[in-house]
Parts: C-alpha cells; sequence; structure tokens
C-alpha cells in the first residue's frame, strides 16, 4: 500500500497543477468537465503527448532527444506531398515514415553508444540533419494529406476521437511496456550506468532500442498532427522538442534519469495545452502562454528539487 | 599534459577544416576570396563568436545557456526603442541593456546553482518567459529604426578593417585571458571537469556557476544590440538562429559538452566553420534545408572525431601504416 502511494508521489504535483487550472477554467466558462471539452483537448495535446512519450523513455535513460523535432516536421513533410494517395498506398506512406523515423532514433542510439558521443550533441546534429531534409522535402509550409486521412482524424467512435482512443492505446501500451525487461535495464542505466552494466544490461542495444523508440513517436507524432491540420510544415517539429522535455519534465520524471513515467508526461503536455485555453478565456493576450508555461515549467522544478535537497539534509542529519 | 594536447588538436582541426573549406570553395569560385566577401564573412561569423563567448565559459562550466535567442533577442528590442533612432541615448542604454542580458544570466545561475534546477530546464524556462514578456510587450510587432553609431558598429570599418572585427578581437582576448590567466577561468576548468572535487578543494562553486552564466547573459545581450546594427532594424525572432550556432559553434571548436576542456579559440574557429558554411549556400545554389544538412553532418564528424574511440582507432590506423 505504501510502496504503491509512493509509487503515484511524483504524479501528484502535475495532478494538482492540472485540476486547478482545469477549476479555473470551468470559473470562466462553462463545458469544460463534459466529453467534447475532452475530445478538444486530448486532439489539441495529442501530438505533445506522442513526442513526450519518446522524449520519457530516452529521459528515464538519463539521456535526451532533441531530433524528435527534426523527425516530426519530416514525418509531416513526407505525409503532406501524398495528397493523392489511396488508403492502400497512404498506408505504406505511413508505415514508411515510421520507419524512417525509429531508424534515425536507433542512429543515434548507435553514435552515442559506440562512439561514446554526448546525446545532447548528437541529437541536435540529426535535428538538423532531418530537419534540413523536411525543407528539402517540403521547401515551404502547405501540401496536403488525402482528404479521408483528416476525416478519419476527426473521426469519433462512441463519442470519443481518435485522439481520446489513441491516448488510452498509449497509456495501455504504458501498463504493459513499463514492465518489460527494456524498460527495466533502461531505467537502471537511467539511475547508474555502471551498476545496470555491471548487472548485465547490454547498454549498447538498450540505447539502440530507447533512442529507435523515441524516434518512431515523433514519427507518429507527425502523423497524428497531419490528420489534424491537413497539410505539412517542414519546420513545425521545432515548436515541439522543447515543450516535450517540458512536458516530461513537469510531469514529474526526473532530468538525470531513473525515475518517472508516461502518465505524468502526458498530464505535463495537457498542463501546457490547458494554459492556453485558460489565456484565451481570460480575454489578455495569448502571448502571455509562454510566460506561465515557463513559470510553471521552473516552478515545478524547484519544488522537486528543494524537496531532494530537503531529504540529503534530513539524510546527512540522521 | 596529453589532455591539454588533444584540445589543442581539436582546436588545431578546427582551424585547418575552416581553411580548407575556404580555400576549396575560393578555388570553385574566385569571388569567394575577394576583400569584400571575406570581410562580410568576418562581419557574420563575429555575430556568432560575440554570442559564444558566454556560451563557451558555460560549456567549459559544465553548464549549457538555451535562453540566449531572446535574451538577444530582447535586447535588440529594448535598444531601438529606447533609442528611437538616436545616437546620445546609447551612451546609458548599452551598458544598461548588457548589465540586464546579465542580470537574467544570474537568474539562471542563481537557479541553477543555489536551487539545484538543472541548466537545460533552468535557462529553456527564462528564454521561454522573455519570449512571452517580449512579444505581450511588443503587442507582436516590435517598431524603431536602429541608431546610426550601432549601424556603424556592426557594418563599418576602420581602413580595411571591419570595426567588429576589433570588438570581437577585444571580447576573444579578453575571453581568452579569462580562461587561461584568471582564477575564474581555473575554477571554471575545474567546476566542469568534476563538480565534487571542485567543491572539495574550496571552489567557490556557486558563485563561480553564477559568474559563467551572467557573462554568457551579458554577451547575448551585447549581440543584440550589434545584430540592429547590422539588419537595421530589431525584429522578433532575430535570435532564434543563435541557439544552435553558438553551441555548435563551441562543439566544433573542440569543446567538450560535459565541461571541463575548450578554449575560445577553437570556439572562433568553430564560429568561422559556421559562415563559410553559409557562404556555400549561393554558389553550389544549396537550399536552407541542404545547408541544415551540412550543419549536421560537420558537428558530427567533428564531435566524433575528438572522442577516444575515434582518436583510438585513428591511432592504430597511423601505427599500423608506420
Amino acid at each position: 500500500m505504501r510502496a504503491g502511494l509512493r509509487g503515484m508521489g511524483p504524479l501528484l504535483a502535475p495532478a494538482a497543477i492540472l485540476l486547478a487550472l482545469l477549476i479555473v477554467l470551468a470559473a470562466l466558462r462553462r463545458g469544460v468537465f463534459t466529453l467534447d471539452e475532452l475530445n478538444t483537448d486530448a486532439a489539441a495535446a495529442m501530438t505533445l503527448i506522442l513526442v513526450a512519450t519518446g522524449e520519457t523513455i530516452v529521459i528515464l535513460r538519463g539521456g535526451i532527444d532533441l531530433s524528435v523535432g527534426g523527425i516530426l516536421s519530416l514525418a509531416t513533410a513526407i505525409a503532406a506531398t501524398r495528397g493523392a494517395a489511396g488508403p492502400l498506398e497512404m498506408a505504406g506512406w505511413a508505415v514508411l515514415i515510421l520507419v524512417i523515423g525509429a531508424v534515425v532514433g536507433m542512429l543515434n542510439g548507435a553514435l552515442i553508444s559506440v562512439l561514446e558521443l554526448q546525446p545532447f550533441l548528437v541529437t541536435l546534429a540529426t535535428w538538423s540533419i532531418v530537419g534540413g531534409t523536411a525543407l528539402i522535402v517540403l521547401p515551404s509550409e502547405g501540401g496536403a494529406v488525402p482528404g479521408w486521412w483528416v476525416d478519419a482524424g476527426a473521426g469519433t467512435f462512441a463519442g470519443l476521437s481518435l485522439a481520446v482512443w489513441s491516448l488510452a492505446a498509449l497509456l495501455l501500451w504504458w501498463a504493459w511496456f513499463r514492465r518489460t525487461r527494456l524498460a527495466a535495464s533502461i531505467r537502471a542505466a537511467g539511475s547508474n550506468e555502471r551498476s545496470a552494466f555491471l548487472c548485465g544490461v547490454a547498454l549498447g542495444r538498450m540505447n539502440v532500442a530507447a533512442y529507435g523508440l523515441s524516434g518512431l513517436f515523433a514519427a507518429l507524432g507527425g502523423l497524428f498532427l497531419t490528420s489534424q491540420t491537413g497539410s505539412g510544415s517542414p519546420t513545425v517539429g521545432n515548436d515541439f522538442v522543447l515543450p516535450a522535455v517540458a512536458a516530461v519534465v513537469i510531469g514529474g520524471t526526473v532530468l538525470s534519469g531513473g525515475r518517472g513515467g508516461l502518465a505524468g508526461s502526458a498530464v505535463g503536455a495537457f498542463i501546457l495545452t490547458i494554459i492556453g485555453n485558460v489565456v484565451f478565456v481570460l480575454h489578455i493576450s495569448s502571448y502571455w502562454q509562454p510566460v506561465v508555461a515557463g513559470l510553471i515549467l521552473v516552478l515545478s522544478v524547484l519544488a522537486t528539487s528543494l524537496g531532494e535537497l530537503a531529504m540529503a539534509r534530513r539524510d546527512a542529519a540522521l | 599534459m596529453s589532455g591539454k594536447w588533444r584540445v589543442w588538436r581539436s582546436t588545431l582541426l578546427a582551424y585547418a577544416g575552416a581553411l580548407l573549406i575556404f580555400a576549396l570553395t575560393s578555388l570553385y569560385s574566385p569571388g569567394f576570396a575577394a576583400p569584400s566577401h571575406l570581410r562580410s564573412l568576418i562581419v557574420v561569423s563575429a555575430f556568432t563568436g560575440i554570442v559564444a563567448v558566454g556560451q563557451t565559459l558555460v560549456i567549459i562550466g559544465g553548464g549549457i545557456d538555451l535562453s540566449v535567442p531572446w535574451v538577444l533577442n530582447s535586447a535588440a528590442i529594448l535598444v531601438t526603442l529606447i533609442a528611437d533612432g538616436a545616437n546620445t541615448p546609447l551612451v546609458w542604454a548599452v551598458p544598461l541593456i548588457v548589465a540586464g542580458g546579465a542580470l537574467v544570466g544570474a537568474v539562471n545561475g542563481a537557479g541553477i546553482a543555489w536551487a539545484g534546477i538543472p541548466p537545460i530546464i533552468m535557462t529553456l524556462s527564462t528564454n521561454t518567459i522573455l519570449q512571452g514578456l517580449l512579444l505581450v510587450a511588443t503587442g507582436g510587432s516590435p517598431p524603431a529604426m536602429t541608431p546610426h553609431v550601432l549601424q556603424v558598429m556592426a557594418t563599418g570599418r576602420a581602413g580595411p578593417i571591419p570595426v567588429i572585427l576589433l570588438i570581437w578581437l577585444a571580447l576573444a582576448a579578453a575571453a581568452t585571458l579569462l580562461l587561461g590567466r584568471t582564477v575564474l577561468g581555473r575554477y571554471l576548468y575545474a567546476l566542469g571537469t568534476a563538480r565534487m572535487v571542485a567543491e572539495f578543494s574550496g571552489v567557490p562553486v556557486r558563485q563561480v556557476i553564477l559568474s559563467a552564466y551572467a557573462i554568457s547573459g551579458a554577451t547575448a545581450a551585447f549581440t543584440g544590440v550589434l545584430l540592429t546594427g547590422y539588419s537595421g532594424q530589431a525584429y522578433l525572432g532575430m535570435g532564434d538562429p543563435y541557439l544552435f550556432t553558438s553551441i555548435a559553434a563551441v562543439a566544433i571548436g573542440g569543446a567538450s559538452i560535459l565541461g571541463g576542456n575548450g578554449t575560445y579559440l577553437g570556439t572562433i574557429a568553430g564560429a568561422l566553420v559556421l559562415t563559410i558554411l553559409t557562404g556555400l549556400l549561393p554558389i553550389f545554389r544549396l537550399s536552407n534545408g541542404a545547408l541544415l544538412v551540412v550543419y549536421g553532418v560537420v558537428i558530427l564528424l567533428t564531435v566524433s572525431l575528438a572522442t577516444p574511440a575515434v582518436q583510438t582507432m585513428l591511432g592504430r590506423l597511423g601505427a599500423r601504416r608506420s
């Protein structure tokens, strides 16, 4: 019981922030706690949630992945140049896009392991390379995905939007994934790389898998985004890189690795999305959104970090 | 000793790389080495180089400064707003704005050093907050023209030498002296190598972190001021490219992103490489996308060449040949 509660501990703060934001929103306008609202908000947050899923895995490992920005852009760019594709052809392209994302991620992981390079620099470089490729594929914003693709993105089933169903599927997947050997190795290496290695974790393979998953989820995020916007943008991914890291960190995953999870990151992504709604309802300049997002980010990390400092001091006193 | 040699070798490699790309391009397109073009390359490099002064110090100390873009942008907007095209207000406005940049940097440093917030998160937050505040304050469309004096500083010449090159050289000398000849410099290398060891050896770790970020805020703000002189105006988003280029210049110059080594001389080479590559754009009719690809490949190549794994591999190859 206690262990279970402690496991939920890091989730409490972000969940409280989200609830507070929702209550503020509910005081300002009607219809906040409805299915419609859930459908809209989930659709608005889902791309960020998908990118943050991959980022969560990589940060749990103690790394960081900046290349998700390039991969997301490239995914929308490729999808948006296939406007005339039929369902079967488009499915093929979608698979190809996911494979590209996964392969770029696996290359990141391989470069990090084999050459012992720092994740920040490797993924900064591949962000540039893949983002540049996106600009070559689709030089400016626009293009179009097939009409039925957008219809599917706007479709609902049993009153719930595609985004809500995807979120449910994602959380189910995570409930399975977090118990796998791979997830255990990722956490172990994130807490202490050396002891993980000594316990038999194959660090190289684990890096390739972790960064590969990150790339895959970024590509999935790009595909989802095109189903909402109907078009592509060769630079849109750049707007998701740092918010994805922010969502993960607000959600209670520790940047140095080892501790955290997807549920927190999803809450973090919802927080960043709902801030926009609150700012909109308040009829103040929408430019206040980044200010509030930045403050929440730094305050939530400050709370964690001060808590840890206090704990260390208590331990030292004992 | 061998560590020092490795840093020097990667610095030399960066200069050799810059020279090689420059020479090859000049052969292909003779106008590339013309004095006027050379001058414009130097002017453009100077902006990256000056922002990267602070980024170099921060990275050597084991941190990273992601707040560069909007500190730079805020400074640029503020200087045009305050001066409103006139030269005289600059006398007090420029020092004030640079001090403001240092203050933002100090806030970064304080959050990192005293509150234990990871550098990525702290500087990312200040960047986002500044971006929002600046957008709110300007309503999304900044006004005003750049004062003449700033245009002279950014694009003027003293004889054949661009004024900004003189400014850059002065700052480069200052940065090199600071890193090599001052206590703060020693402390930065110690901090970046092993924080715990530095702390137990009596390095005032927190004050050193604060100083490095404050300097980074100041150089970013100063670059913002100069950049308005170059572009003739301030606009929102003008700082965005400098996040990537400032970090890339330091990395290409041979500093480890984990801290503890690197020189400002290396960073200068990095800034030159990045600018020369941009110069290839019109000559080879490269698109912006292709340039980004080239940037990424160059960063990957230079940082892999400096890794122990590749070094030993190259060493083994060399041994076999001899």
